[in-house]
């Protein structure tokens, strides 16, 4: 087991998790003392009837609904949140419910952080450890199982001007409650389960080969990886499967909890800055970009990447596999899961970025954006916590690796 | 009950480690000014930065610190070690002596003490991160390579720096610093 001298972990989100868990909203509320929740959802939610069912579990309660707001972007962003947090303050919000997946979270992060500390520019609250006081109480109702914001200390928002997608960390960014109810999941489709379920399986096995790893990181991680793992494709080949819905929920929870700690690293630089630059969903950025990362990294994380291998793949796997050649193992198996989400989803999962289309079969990611993506790469947060530096030249180096869908070339990889 | 049992007690003051960190603001602060006119990729860096960005570097909450700005012509210029009356767009915080201690005797490099929650930063994280790959140049420059690759991730390969611009710009920079120009 791996013991650093020195590391924090905190997880103190209160979780519910179960086939009906909404039924709680109203007493949760009460116990929060709130009585006038807004809701911070997307039309995506409003539109799978997800918010009748938080209305149906809010029926009988005192507590009402102080607004609705159902617009939240894909990406959630700086402006969306200023004028959201005015909408919170004029309609004498108390609390907010963020019922949506990790745009939605994140917005309803921000505009928490403007509501309770006052302010009309989320802007003013950037950096680590910026916001330094408790915020009003947040119930997050996840919708899809990836981005764990449900759990984690981050909000990333979008900053459209400059194309860079911005972190704020805090420790008061921590929801109060954690609300998984497998119907929430259900009517997510084949397409979207595959690339958010990367999503949580990316944060797992980042969280345990980046700097801020720790024993109670590496727990959840590899718990989250095998929950995922085990239940990913099931669920897409069988979408109303309740109990693998939960599954997949309680694995992307376990992943944030572990991610929140220990931190992400070249996998979230790239990707966010390829959302940022190019408009890709964050979870597709993770899928196809996770081999790499595990391969840019292996001459310092070998033991660590060889590890991954038991609850990836399992026990029979892990232990025909000898020692020196798990951590390769590990990588094949992920692409070999991108692979087989790519068939399942009848090629709509990408397994790199020459293959990412919008809605109108457009590419998303032209080549000669990969020296743009680079650069931004060079300002994203998460760059510190990778175990190796990642300079201009190695962004670049990996992006023209993963546009075209080849292996890393190991040799262009400068080894600190 | 005697309330005189049960005494106040004030927190010693750490003085000597105070000063030992202070000693190595003023240095590298004054490193990071000359470094600016030596080496083409941090003059690049405050080149980036808007007019009138100054960040500071200290320990929370009582200091010491030292702030770094970017004067009227994109040069980094050394501010001095006290952060009242200037406008600091970027506040980086080490969040006790003893944290500062372990980044300042090259112990922990400042990645490792990023992602064990040493600092706080306050301001734009792509400022920080710019601030963060100065940071790490200057060590390059300032120390031998034995200690320089404790203090950073990945010491520079004789292709990204030679040894002979890395000696001759160590020499320079050593001399600004020394004579604060």
């Amino acid at each position: 087991m791996f013991l650093p001298d020195y590391y924090e972990f905190c997880a103190r989100v209160k979780t519910v998790a179960g086939h009906r868990a909404l039924d709680r909203i109203p007493e949760l509320l009460s116990s929060l003392g709130s009585s006038r929740p807004m809701i911070v959802t997307d039309r995506g939610v409003v539109g799978a009837g997800l918010i009748k069912l938080v209305n149906a579990a809010m029926k009988g309660s005192k507590a009402k609904i102080g607004a609705l707001y159902d617009e939240t972007p894909p990406d959630s962003e700086y402006t969306v949140v200023n004028s959201v947090a005015k909408l919170y303050r004029a309609k004498k919000c108390d609390s907010i419910l963020a019922v949506g997946g990790g745009s939605v979270m994140d917005t309803a992060k921000g505009v928490n952080i403007l509501a309770s500390l006052g302010g009309s520019n989320i802007q003013d609250y950037e950096g680590a450890g910026a916001v330094r006081r408790k915020l009003k109480p947040l119930i997050a109702i996840p919708t899809t199982s990836g981005t764990g914001s449900e759990v984690t200390l981050v909000a990333v928002i979008a900053d459209h001007k400059r194309k860079v997608k911005i972190p704020f960390t805090s420790y008061f960014l921590l929801p109060d409650i954690a609300l998984l109810d497998s119907r929430m999941t259900k009517t997510l489709p084949p397409f979207l389960t595959a690339p958010t379920a990367m999503d949580a399986l990316t944060h797992a096995c980042e969280a345990y080969y980046c700097l801020a790893k720790n024993p109670l990181s590496d727990a959840t991680a590899i718990a989250a990886i095998r929950l995922i793992s085990a239940n990913l494709l099931k669920v897409i080949k069988k979408p109303g499967d309740l109990q693998g819905r939960l599954d997949l929920a309680n694995g992307a929870i376990l992943a944030g909890m572990a991610f929140s700690n220990s931190m992400v690293g070249i996998v979230h630089n790239l990707g966010h800055a390829t959302g940022g630059v190019c408009g890709v969903p964050h979870g597709v950025c993770m899928s196809l970009f996770l081999p790499y990362g595990l391969e840019y990294n292996l001459h310092k994380r070998a033991g660590e990447i060889g590890e991954l291998l038991f609850p990836l793949a399992g026990p029979e796997v892990y232990a025909a596999t000898p020692v020196k050649q798990r951590p390769e193992k590990t990588i094949e198996y992920i692409r070999g899961m991108n692979q087989d989400l790519h068939d399942a989803t009848g090629g709509r999962h990408a397994r790199f970025l020459k293959e990412i289309v919008d809605r109108d079969g457009r590419q998303l990611v032209p080549v000669e954006k990969l020296p743009e993506i680079a650069r931004t790469a060079q300002g994203d947060g998460t760059k510190v916590y990778n175990p190796e530096d990642v300079s201009y030249d190695d962004a670049l180096m990996v992006l023209e690796h993963a546009y075209e869908g080849k292996p890393l070339d190991r040799k262009r990889i400068k080894k600190g | 009950m005697n309330h005189d049992s049960y005494p106040e007690i004030k927190p010693g003051k750490k003085t000597l480690k105070r000063i030992y960190i202070a000693v190595m603001l003023l240095i590298v602060g004054r490193a990071i000014q000359a470094a600016c006119r030596t080496d083409s990729t941090v003059k690049k860096e405050f080149q980036n930065f808007k007019d009138g960005f100054a960040f500071s570097l200290g320990v929370h909450p009582f200091g010491p610190w030292m702030i770094v700005g970017r004067d009227e012509k994109g040069r980094a210029k050394y501010l001095g070690w006290k952060p009242e009356g200037k406008k600091i767009s970027l506040k980086m915080n080490i969040k006790n002596v003893e944290a500062a201690m372990l980044v300042f005797t090259f112990m922990e490099s400042t990645s490792v003490a990023f992602a064990r929650n040493r600092f706080v930063v306050d301001g734009d994280l792509i400022d920080a991160l710019a601030i963060v790959r100065v940071l790490d140049l200057v060590e390059v420059y300032l120390l031998p390579k034995l200690i320089a690759g404790l203090a950073v991730k990945r010491y520079p390969k004789w292709s990204e720096l030679s040894p002979v611009k890395k000696h001759l710009g160590r020499i320079v920079i050593y001399t600004r610093a020394l004579l604060g120009f």
